[in-house]
């Protein structure tokens, strides 16, 4: 079962599948199931991962896929969703900027802009038409796919859970496109930024909009250089 | 021999024109009837002479006139020609025969003689324009096309809607001349005559070839009725009389066709951007088109946005054509066009049948909206039987010919995949889905026209009392209605005729199947179930009868996609509300709105006609009526002109 | 026409009337079963459609012509689109039946004169059925038709008899995209065929019917051609679905034998393809109305990737 052609197709699937959670994350309103997309999508990562580690042999996608396994399958969706049953909110129904519906189709042209944009940066390169290329392409239409959420939805959770998802496309742009040692760096750092802002917001409420949050940390003198303006 | 036969042609129309013109102080029946006969009789020759010129493929040259060297009025006829005039003459003779009845139940006293000689000058016009053989001449008949075609548009001269719809025509079909015009200039600055002949291009006049295009491109596609350049079409069709509709919409709209696939074909060597930039606009026609026709409750407008559709999905095909011919993909190019020509030919069959059946519906109940009809299909059996062959046929049902020239444009979609570059496939994949949309939304919107027309009950006095029309007014549609069934089941015969070798399906094959299957079912139900049947009362929850009120509007019909596309719309819903109490649960009154923006005219149309009204302002101060100022501009432009020669020569 | 395609005309639709009931029942009885009922006979449709062509058919006093003609065209339209895939043998298309697109639009002439049935008896409930069938197909349409040219694409062909022989002679599946187009065709399959979470078949509840809304009206004869014709739809989408994703077992020679074979593989196979019908049909709401187009923007989106992949990569 080492048949490149057949990982190739297997990988396609995948990133179909990567694409489609993305898709769920931009236009569902259910939190409870938007936690178990974001996990899903990083099994999918995992799974990415694996596939190429089957067909390349590096080891170090072989710890790609646990890092990522052990910590965005399971430590972070534990996290937000032990949150969520607290806080007892179901569903953010407010969008702004964007429609459920616009934003699907502006995820599809963003992908084109990216394939024409990398293809012409790549111009030359061998890389260029191959399944890595893609993966390329695919990563970073991920990362600008969680950037359209944390900008056209309301509540904290779901920014988070947007910024989670870009981070899972530069995860997967760095598998496909640039050299690995580095990127496990970064991701590193990324992580502990993420788990720094997931905490503060854990502590003081993930329930509210960014503004209430202010508020918020206005109270528990958290956030000092507003209260000195006049 | 044939020559004869084209001057004959020209002879009866010429006649056809002048006899009623020359007759315009009685208002004589017979005089209407000779001028329809010549123009009924003239059109059957002209399709016969176009089937003459199309089945050998031979070509027709006719010098006419030539006033000045280098200028002059030639004819000119090849296959693509004569398959337009082909077009031209079966419509025009079935609607001659549909006038003959329409015309004496119309109001208007000795103006119907004038109608009667436009058509024939108009039908004459158009025949001349595809038969021109330079753009001079083109150009000339074009124009006289647009002129006969603004009077025919008036003739309800007196109502204020046909006044707001013939300036617009007006203004519309000169800024179409005008862009041609500009065309046709910088064609002859290239090559110095007016001859169609190939332009060769040289990167130096590379801009200029393109330029040219351009101009043609937007100058036929106003003509078109392209979308954003529509607006005419939506007024101009309901306010002239049916049998005109039937015309313009199904003729007029083709020429422009006609122009656009004869300059491509002949005149230049089109990039890839030219193909794009037709197939974008031709889509995006069709997709508003049949959106707009959806909410359209005028049965005349819905024929309207219909029409804007349909050349949107030719269009679409002349783009494909340009598209897989510079990518070299010859089979691909030629089911492309064929799928524009076959288009262009069946629409034109199947519109002015939907026309003129429309036309006999407003005649028996006065009126155009659809909400005040319903239950037709009782009254008006023939009509309504007539009306359904043409809501199948734009519907793309198989086996009728809409569906034969879909299923080409699908067939060239579907193997777009062999284009090589994957951003053309993409975009090719997108058409591909928005087409489909199209034909699924216009299947849509017949089911529509047709149920809130002849189903359910009658929902006004007229509708009651409405009677079926006379048997010229059936005849004429009923040619068209046959045609449109056998050029659709006997589509691929056909195309092996014309020495086309496409894969495409018998369609014959699948009607014989189609008959063979129903009458089977009859069969089986014949001898296996029940024959009792009975009379009895719709389902109404109870109540003993039902009344019109209840049944299914046109409006309640098309809800769903108007809520679905309200972004397409525009649509902007308000209320307010009024409470009876202070905890807001008693609900007192109150008032809401539902608004269509109508985009293209809010948005588009009047900016430019505001600018258009500021900048007149302008050059109006200059136009004081005072002499001396009119000697001041004399003396500036002496002195403009001395030293433009002596100083910049 | 050679004589193997007239016997293929016969058996393929002696096959798919024959067989057709059985998988409405089963779903019926996945449903049953997963509500906690015994539900009715997986017969039952038989017994329906032999009853009712044994009652009087009723028509409205404001039924025109297209009540007479609308049944049987709608059933004739069926019937002929059923030649249009091969159940159990797939031989040489001839005269272009197979033709995918062609397939396609003979469901949307079944579709035209059913909308039109709907509406000419003036009930209300036929028209809202009609309006809401007629603005349903229209939004899936760009999704039919792009998972169909995603198929052509991977098959290379544009008809369904050259479709499923290279399915069978490639024996294993041709690319794993096909699994994803399986998903797209069974949402095709869950949309055209009125079920749960577009439409619900099994209420008369003017809020949530479609299908049943334009057809209520229907008696007698009548109402069986229609039902028959909703069975033999299914049953022809359900077939595309397995014939392509899991062709082993279609016969491609004209033996008894095998063709025997292939119809008792079909049949497990449909059974199958019933039970997760059923299934996902129970695990499902009805949506409301105004968020259908949502979910079908989610399919046409999962379609138009599947295509950009296969494109692009």
């Amino acid at each position: 079962m080492t048949d490149p052609a057949f990982f190739d197709g297997v990988i396609k699937i995948l990133f179909v599948c990567v694409l489609i959670t993305a898709a769920y994350i931009i236009t569902t309103k259910n939190l409870i199931s938007l936690v178990r997309v974001y996990s899903l999508q990083s099994l999918v990562l995992v799974a990415i991962a694996t596939a190429l580690f089957w067909r390349e042999g590096a080891a170090v996608l072989a710890g790609i896929a646990v890092v990522t396994l052990v910590t965005k399958v399971i430590v972070i969706p534990y996290f937000i969703a032990a949150v969520q049953e607290k806080i007892r909110i179901k569903r953010d129904i407010e969008f702004h900027y964007l429609s459920p519906t616009s934003s699907l189709f502006i995820s599809i042209a963003l992908m084109l802009v990216i394939y024409i944009a990398l293809s012409n940066v790549l111009a030359g390169t061998p890389a260029k038409g191959s399944l890595f290329f893609f993966g390329a392409v695919i990563g970073l239409s991920l990362v600008l796919m969680g950037m359209m959420v944390t900008f056209s939805r309301k509540k904290a959770i779901t920014k988070v859970l947007g910024y989670l998802s870009m981070e899972n496309g530069v995860l997967l742009f760095g598998l496909f496109a640039t050299e690995l040692p580095f990127i496990i760096e970064f991701l590193i750092v990324i992580d502990l930024i993420i788990l720094v802002i997931l905490t503060t917001i854990l502590t003081i409420g993930i329930d509210s909009t960014l503004e209430e949050y202010h508020n918020r940390l206005h109270r528990f003198y958290l956030w000092e250089e507003q209260e000195e303006a006049p | 021999m044939i020559e004869l036969l084209f001057f004959l042609i020209l002879a009866l129309f010429t006649l056809g024109t002048v006899v009623p013109l020359a007759g315009a102080k009685g208002d004589r029946r017979s005089i209407r009837v000779f001028s329809l006969a010549c123009t009924g009789a003239a059109s059957a020759l002209l399709a016969a002479f176009a089937l003459l010129v199309i089945i050998p493929g031979t070509t027709f040259a006719l010098p006419l006139w030539q006033p000045f060297p280098g200028i002059s009025l030639d004819l000119y006829v090849d296959r693509l020609g004569a398959f337009f005039l082909l077009l031209i003459g079966t419509v025009a003779a079935c609607t001659a025969v549909y006038s003959s009845g329409y015309t004496e139940h119309m109001e208007g006293g000795n103006r119907r003689n004038i109608l009667c000689g436009g058509t024939a000058l108009f039908v004459l016009a158009m025949t001349l324009v595809v038969a021109s053989h330079n753009t001079f001449s083109f150009l000339f008949f074009w124009e006289l096309m647009a002129a006969v075609s603004f009077i025919l548009v008036m003739y309800e001269y007196r109502d204020p809607g046909t006044t707001k719809a013939g300036i617009y025509y007006f203004v519309m079909t000169q800024l179409s001349t005008l862009f041609v015009m500009l065309g046709v200039i910088a064609l002859f600055v290239l090559t110095g005559s007016f001859a169609m002949a190939p332009l060769a291009i040289t990167p130096a006049s590379a801009p200029l070839a393109t330029a040219a295009f351009l101009a043609l491109f937007f100058g036929f596609a106003i003509k078109a009725g392209i979308i954003p350049f529509h607006k005419w079409l939506f007024f101009a069709h309901p306010a002239s009389p049916s049998p005109v509709s039937a015309l313009m919409s199904g003729v007029m709209l083709k020429v422009a066709v006609y122009g656009l696939l004869r300059f491509i074909l002949d005149v230049f060597s089109p990039d890839l951007w030219w193909g794009v930039l037709i197939l974008v606009f031709g889509i995006a026609s069709a997709v508003l088109g049949v959106i707009y026709a959806f909410k359209d409750h005028d049965i005349k407008g819905l024929l309207a946005y219909s029409s804007i559709e349909n050349v949107g999905i030719i269009f679409t095909g002349i783009g494909l054509f340009v598209i897989f011919s510079c990518e070299g993909l010859t089979l691909l190019a030629t089911i492309s066009l064929l799928a524009a020509l076959f288009h262009s030919l069946n629409h034109a069959l199947f519109k002015s049948l939907l026309f003129l059946t429309a036309g006999s519906v407003v005649h028996a109940t006065g009126t155009r909206d659809i909400e005040k009809m319903g239950g037709l299909a009782k009254n008006m059996p023939y009509t309504s039987v007539l009306f359904f062959t043409g809501a199948i046929a734009i519907a793309a049902l198989p086996p009728l010919n809409g569906f034969a020239s879909e299923l080409l444009l699908y067939i060239a979609f579907f193997h777009s995949v062999t284009v090589v570059d994957p951003l053309l496939k993409v975009l090719l994949f997108i058409c591909l889905a928005l087409f489909a949309l199209t034909s699924a939304l216009s299947a849509a919107c017949f089911v529509k026209a047709f149920s809130s027309v002849f189903l359910a009950q009658p929902r006004s006095d007229a509708a009651t009392g409405a009677h079926e029309v006379s048997r010229s007014m059936l005849a004429g549609p009923a040619v068209l209605a046959a045609a449109c069934v056998l050029l659709g089941v006997f589509a691929c015969q056909i195309f092996i005729a014309a020495g086309y070798v496409i894969p495409f399906p018998d369609l014959l094959l699948v009607s014989i199947l189609l008959l063979f299957m129903a009458g089977l079912t009859y069969l089986v139900l014949y001898f296996t179930a029940s024959r009792e049947a009975r009379i009895s009362e719709t389902w109404g929850c109870g109540t003993k009868s039902q009344s019109a009120i209840t049944e299914y509007t046109g409006h309640g019909f098309s809800e769903p996609i108007v809520t679905i596309f309200a972004s397409v719309y525009r649509t902007k819903k308000s209320s307010t509300k009024t409470y009876s109490d202070k905890y807001n649960c008693l609900f007192g009154g109150g008032t809401a709105e539902i608004r269509l923006v109508a985009f293209f005219e809010e948005y588009i149309y009047r900016p430019i006609g505001t600018a258009a009204m500021k900048g007149a302002t302008i050059v109006a101060r200059m136009q004081n009526g005072c002499l001396d100022t009119y000697l001041l501009y004399v003396f500036i432009a002496v002195i403009g002109v001395i030293v433009f020669l002596g100083v910049m020569a | 026409m050679s004589a193997d395609f007239v016997l293929y005309c016969i058996l393929n639709t002696a096959v798919v009337v024959l067989i057709s009931p059985l998988f409405v029942s089963l779903v019926k009885k996945v449903k049953a079963w997963t509500q906690g009922r015994q539900g009715p006979s997986v017969f039952q449709t038989y017994y329906t459609l032999a009853k009712l062509l044994r009652k009087e058919t009723i028509y409205s006093p404001h039924a025109s012509w297209v009540s007479r003609v609308a049944p049987v065209a709608c059933m004739a339209a069926i019937l002929t689109a059923s030649l249009f895939v091969p159940l159990v043998w797939v031989t040489e298309p001839y005269g272009g039946i197979g033709n995918i697109i062609l397939f396609l639009y003979l469901l949307v002439v079944a579709r035209f004169f059913m909308a039109l049935l709907g509406l000419d008896a003036g009930s209300a409930f036929g028209g809202m059925g009609s309006s809401r069938e007629m603005s349903v197909s229209a939004v899936i349409e760009p999704t039919t038709i792009v998972v169909f040219a995603a198929l052509a694409f991977v098959f290379k062909t544009l008809n369904i008899f050259d479709m499923m022989a290279a399915a069978v002679s490639a024996g294993t599946l041709k690319t794993p995209i096909l699994i994803l187009l399986a998903i797209s065709l069974f949402i095709i399959l869950i949309v055209e065929t009125s079920r749960i979470p577009v439409d619900n078949p099994e209420t008369h509840l003017e809020l949530t019917m479609i299908h049943e809304g334009m057809i209520l009206e229907q008696s007698g004869k009548n109402l069986a051609l229609m039902e028959l014709s909703a069975a033999i739809k299914q049953t022809l989408l359900m077939a595309l679905l397995i014939n392509l994703i899991v062709p082993w077992g279609i016969a491609t020679t004209l033996s008894a034998a095998a063709i025997l074979a292939a119809l008792v593989i079909f049949l497990v196979k449909g059974c199958v393809l019933s039970l997760v019908i059923g299934t996902f049909e129970s695990s499902m709401a009805k949506m409301r109305f105004f968020r259908l187009p949502g979910l079908f923007m989610m399919a046409f989106f999962f379609s138009t990737l599947i295509v950009i992949i296969e494109v692009f990569a």
